[in-house]
């Protein structure tokens, strides 16, 4: 006697897929827009003998109008310091580290209350440079 | 006797899902590409109450920058920005303490920070460590 054998249904679960997707979606959206200030406008000063920024807690920008941005959030240099300073609580060594992107052509009386806030709060400054090409 | 080979399952990847994987992927390389790396320069700035103290313990090398990027004055001298690291490397050469090297930059208002950058990397190079001086604005009340 001749017993015919069942066809398997070899599937991968499909239904699951576009839920994986949609979380995946979320999850570097948010990842993306955690510490986002790419769409603030200022250009880098050169410099030769550049490092690795690295991550940061801490980001402040100075952009082309010469407004404040902490962390991508348009702050006020008074709030400036006091907003570092509880950022950086309980930070010890690299994690001090704060990220100074300030348009090139920004004056002083714009950026340098600015280090001396992140000298205040205890923060090493890592000014964010382009390194200069002959 | 000739044994009959179980017949084969063709097994296809599921076509169902393909579009999601791609969009996963592009999702990823977006963002991955979207991240570029920063570089910069490290920057150690002593705390203003500090400076203090020092500063009356020794006498610190003063430069003062301007709106005027080809020039810059160190201890009210002027010279030209190509020259100052050379200034400032034979001034260092005879301090050997730390705080002796500490090199107190004061800006005008109108300072650019490209040209505040240059000749804070010159007085890095140079074997100077920086410290700020700000000009203190007051305001005057007119009655």
């Amino acid at each position: 006697m001749k017993i015919s054998r069942r066809p398997l249904a070899a599937n991968v679960p499909s239904m699951a897929m576009g839920d994986i997707a949609f979380n995946l979606l979320i999850f570097f959206v948010i990842l993306a827009k955690a510490t986002d200030d790419s769409h603030l406008q200022w250009d880098p000063a050169e410099t030769v003998d550049v490092t690795r920024a690295g991550a940061a807690k801490v980001s402040v920008v100075v952009d082309a109008d010469s407004k404040y941005y902490l962390n991508g959030q348009q702050v006020g240099i008074a709030q400036l310091a006091p907003q570092i300073e509880q950022i950086l609580e309980g930070a010890s060594g690299e994690d001090r580290r704060v990220l100074l992107k300030v348009h090139r052509t920004a004056t002083a009386n714009h950026f340098e209350p600015i280090i001396e806030a992140v000298s205040e709060a205890g923060g090493t400054i890592m000014h964010v440079l382009e390194e200069k090409r002959n | 006797m000739k044994v009959r080979r179980k017949c084969k399952l063709l097994v296809e990847p599921p076509s169902s899902a393909t579009g999601d994987i791609a969009f996963n992927l592009i999702v990823f390389f977006l963002v991955c590409a979207s991240i570029q790396p920063d570089s910069g320069r490290s920057q150690e700035i002593p705390r203003s109450e500090e400076n203090q103290e020092q500063k009356e313990e020794v006498e610190n090398i003063e430069v003062a920058l301007t709106g005027n990027l080809n020039a810059v004055s160190i201890n009210g001298d002027t010279v030209r920005t190509a020259e100052l690291r050379s200034r400032l490397t034979k001034m260092l050469a005879s301090k050997t303490r730390a705080q002796d090297k500490i090199v107190i930059v004061k800006s005008k208002i109108d300072t650019p920070y490209h040209h505040w950058i240059d000749v804070t990397t010159e007085i890095e190079q140079s074997g100077g460590q920086i410290t700020i001086q700000r000009e203190e604005q007051q305001t005057i009340q007119v009655q």
